[in-house]
């Protein structure tokens, strides 16, 4: 058993890339405290069984509206364009643009300063990544759904080049 | 004037009004049972008027002991007494092997099928396991409860460490079923913590006046360190991030301290069981006392010397350093910086080291909250929680919502992990992941779920292999099987599987790495029934009448709120026919014919609960936003 409504609808957010966060927030809270197992460890086991499946994707909604790509890619789908794991762009230049900052990343190590080194790599990252959700997001309210996607696969790039900053900051720390 | 209700001779009167329902603190070295009592959360006292029970349990000839005296006999009789047994939970004989030659124990042979891979120790008593081990501890402390509160419990909410993972939270579960607990839920330590500060309520005010706040928690035990980042708003905690060490506590803060007597006292780094816990009871004595002493005179055996604070800080600071860095990644995995924190809170007995409270007063830039005893916070938050749950207290602007604390995920081909949930995932949560047949007329297949954040499964803990059968036959790569992972509120794991295209649910065995089967547990169940005076049958029934009791009252709420609403007359005699069943079944009948009545209402009410769920998610999404919605 599911609940009906597209991931949007569960929040009362209209289908948007742009996302009222703080809406979100209050709304998610409001349901999870209606749906939340907790709310049913008296009630009978059945009734504990379907508030754990709508707890769940109350969750699902909430972490999918929360993430900018996962968001995106929820989008895509909703318009009918499914993306499978293995494809990617074909800009040459922006793959370029890639390689070269992957490239920075790795001699990051050596660098005389890597923490500041890994601080502007950082904002870089962030910077292109905004680009992109732009992108993303006039092509999609122009219906223009190739863009969309073109755009969705490099903001998986960045997306993953933002991660491995965070992980070499990590390792940076330790 | 209303109508006094009185019911027929031998039938059940309406459950009592006051449910019994207790908080537990599991711990590695203490354990504690707590309750609400008169609006107040308090620990409950042993009848020598100690709240705490340490969490050691001694086999012996004549029986089992429980606690202090437990405690007391670790020295002379090692091998049959066993401590800190929590730091086994969920684990193999392979990852204890790292404790190394520190462990008195005698080990049997890992290899028996009835282990279940779990380490199982020989004592004089027989061989045991580390959930039957806990579950004496429990079973103590549920007596304790009983006693003090007048009669069998309804509930227990159990507390364990936010970093445990799906395989020591489900050795807790299991210990709990073996001590014949029902648990409310596994609640993690840390927002247990914060529960029985009222982080919550603001002086003076109601707890909804408190806009975000972010609250971390270091909880330094004596085997487990935790780091919990939560954030406090309206009345909901989230989790935000959690870290820490599974082991990793005052236990190695005595051992830093033994080894340094040792090596000052020319004794060598090779002990026999009997010195190894003198030296540590000398040293945790010496630490204990430094929280009051600048100074401290220790002696073993001819030699003599002075522990002072400094030497002490010096031999804890790498230590204390470990669990620093576990709090900077919680805050960057919550992507806060430490100046963000609003609120500290000290729990474990181990934070009344004063080194700790200087190093996390300086790390955080605050004061820490102490003021609740460190050692029982956790049951008294609890305690708490289990009030709510039970349905004693109307608290609807209390929800804690809690995180998966590392990722879960699959072996696929080569020995690599792919991640399906991420660690930090608000729980419950499900993933649907679809798998498709690698030969023609494939029947079956397996699934190894492991848990962790590395890439090689190897390096990943291991949870269970899950067989599935029955998958319709099909040529190679045609069979689509959606297999449902999900974690529950405590954090448990359970999964279930489709083929798609002929709706043919497949069988599922699970086979736990670390840990064990329903059989395994109904085993042990038997073999506790043969060491006790308790009559097996009498438990049953018992057990049986008070799941009667429940569903009978779940039942009666259900029709009070909505049963004139949603149910024609036909489907509300059926119901009511059913439940009187079941109540003459519960005053005369044996535990199957209670079983089988249970069934038959939880069937026949299940449409019920359906409808009335629908009539809530109608409610939750109206009033709010309705004319966004134009689907069905």
């Amino acid at each position: 058993m599911e609940l009906q409504q597209n991931h949007f609808e569960i929040f009362g957010l209209p289908v948007s890339y742009q996302v009222d966060r703080p809406a979100l927030a209050k709304r998610y809270r409001e349901l999870q405290q209606e749906f939340h197992p907790d709310r049913f460890a008296a009630k009978s086991e059945r009734e504990q069984m379907l508030s754990m499946q709508y707890a769940a994707q109350i969750n699902e909604a909430n972490n999918t509206l929360k993430d900018p790509v996962a968001r995106a890619a929820y989008l895509l789908k909703l318009a009918g364009v499914e993306i499978n794991p293995e494809q990617t762009t074909a800009d040459g230049e922006f793959l370029m643009q890639q390689m070269i900052l992957r490239e920075r990343l790795e001699e990051v190590r050596d660098a005389a300063d890597p923490e500041t080194e890994l601080d502007e790599l950082g904002s870089e990252a962030a910077r292109l990544f905004k680009t992109q959700e732009s992108a993303f997001s006039s092509a999609l309210e122009n219906g223009a759904l190739d863009d969309a996607k073109n755009a969705l696969l490099k903001l998986q790039f960045l997306a993953k080049l933002q991660r491995q900053v965070e992980e070499l900051e990590e390792d940076l720390l330790d | 004037m209303a109508l006094l209700q009185i019911s027929e001779p031998g039938q059940t009167p309406e459950p009592h009004a006051r449910k019994r329902a207790v908080g537990i603190d599991l711990g590695t070295t203490n354990s504690l049972v707590a309750t609400v009592r008169s609006g107040s959360a308090e620990s409950l006292p042993a009848e020598d008027g100690r709240v705490i029970l340490p969490s050691a349990v001694r086999y012996t000839e004549a029986g089992v002991e429980v606690g202090y005296g437990a405690r007391a006999a670790a020295g002379d009789d090692p091998y049959n007494t066993l401590i800190s047994i929590k730091r086994f939970m969920g684990r193999g004989l392979a990852d204890i092997k790292h404790f190394g030659d520190q462990l008195p124990y005698h080990f049997a042979d890992p290899s028996s099928e009835s282990a279940g891979g779990m380490p199982v120790i020989k004592t004089v008593a027989g061989e045991v396991n580390p959930v039957q081990v806990s579950a004496e501890i429990l079973k103590a402390l549920a007596k304790r409860g009983a006693d003090s509160l007048g009669g069998p419990l309804d509930g227990a909410v159990i507390t364990v460490p936010a970093y445990f993972d799906e395989a020591q939270r489900q050795a807790t579960k299991d210990a709990a079923k073996l001590a014949g607990l029902k648990v409310l839920r596994l609640l993690n330590e840390p927002t247990a913590a914060a529960v029985a500060y009222g982080l919550d309520k603001p002086e003076g005010g109601d707890e909804r006046d408190v806009d975000d706040k972010t609250i971390a928690v270091y909880d330094l035990g004596g085997g487990t360190f935790d780091i919990s980042i939560l954030r406090l708003s309206k009345g909901v905690f989230e989790v935000l991030s959690t870290g820490g060490d599974s082991a990793l506590g005052g236990d190695d803060f005595d051992r830093a301290v033994a080894e340094w007597i040792a090596s000052e006292a020319g004794l060598g780094t090779d002990h026999d069981a009997a010195t190894q816990r003198k030296l540590l009871n000398t040293a945790c004595a010496a630490k204990e006392a430094l929280a009051s002493e600048t100074s401290v005179p220790v002696s073993y055996g001819n030699w003599s010397a002075e522990l002072t604070r400094d030497k002490l800080a010096e031999l804890l600071d790498p230590l204390i350093a470990k669990t620093l860095r576990a709090c900077k990644r919680a805050l960057r995995d919550a992507d806060l910086s430490a100046d963000e924190v609003a609120e500290v809170v000290l729990v474990g007995g181990s934070t009344r080291t004063l080194r700790v409270r200087e190093k996390v007063r300086e790390f955080f830039g605050r004061d820490p909250h102490a003021d609740i005893d460190p050692d029982q916070v956790v049951a008294i938050g609890a305690a708490i929680q289990a009030d709510v749950l039970v349905g004693n207290k109307s608290r609807e602007d209390l929800l804690l919502l809690d995180v998966i604390p590392l990722s879960l995920g699959i072996e696929t081909m080569g020995g690599l992990t792919e991640k399906l949930i991420h660690r930090n995932t608000t729980i419950p949560v499900a993933k649907a992941q679809e798998f498709t047949t690698f030969k023609d007329g494939q029947t079956a297949m397996a699934i190894h779920v492991v848990q962790g954040e590395r890439e090689l499964v190897q390096d990943c803990r291991s949870l269970a292999r899950f067989e599935l059968r029955g998958i319709p036959p099909m040529v190679a790569g045609a069979a689509h099987i959606r297999v449902t992972f999900q974690v529950d509120a405590d954090g448990l794991l359970s999964v279930t599987a489709m083929e798609k295209s002929s709706g043919v649910q497949a069988e599922i065995t699970v086979k736990p790495s670390y840990g064990l089967g329903d059989s395994d547990i109904t085993r042990m169940l038997q073999d506790s029934y043969a060491n006790a005076e308790e009559d097996i049958a009498a438990r049953a029934l018992r057990e049986a009448q008070v799941e009667a009791e429940r569903t009978l009252e779940a039942m009666l709420v259900a029709l009070k709120e909505d049963g004139a609403e949603l149910l024609d007359e036909k489907e509300l005699d059926a119901l009511e026919r059913a439940m009187q069943g079941l109540r003459l079944a519960h005053n005369g009948g044996t535990a199957e014919e209670i079983r089988s009545r249970i069934d038959e209402l939880n069937t026949l009410s299940e449409s019920f609960a359906a409808r009335r769920m629908d009539k809530s998610i109608k409610r939750a999404m109206q009033g709010h936003s309705l004319d966004e919605f134009d689907k069905p």
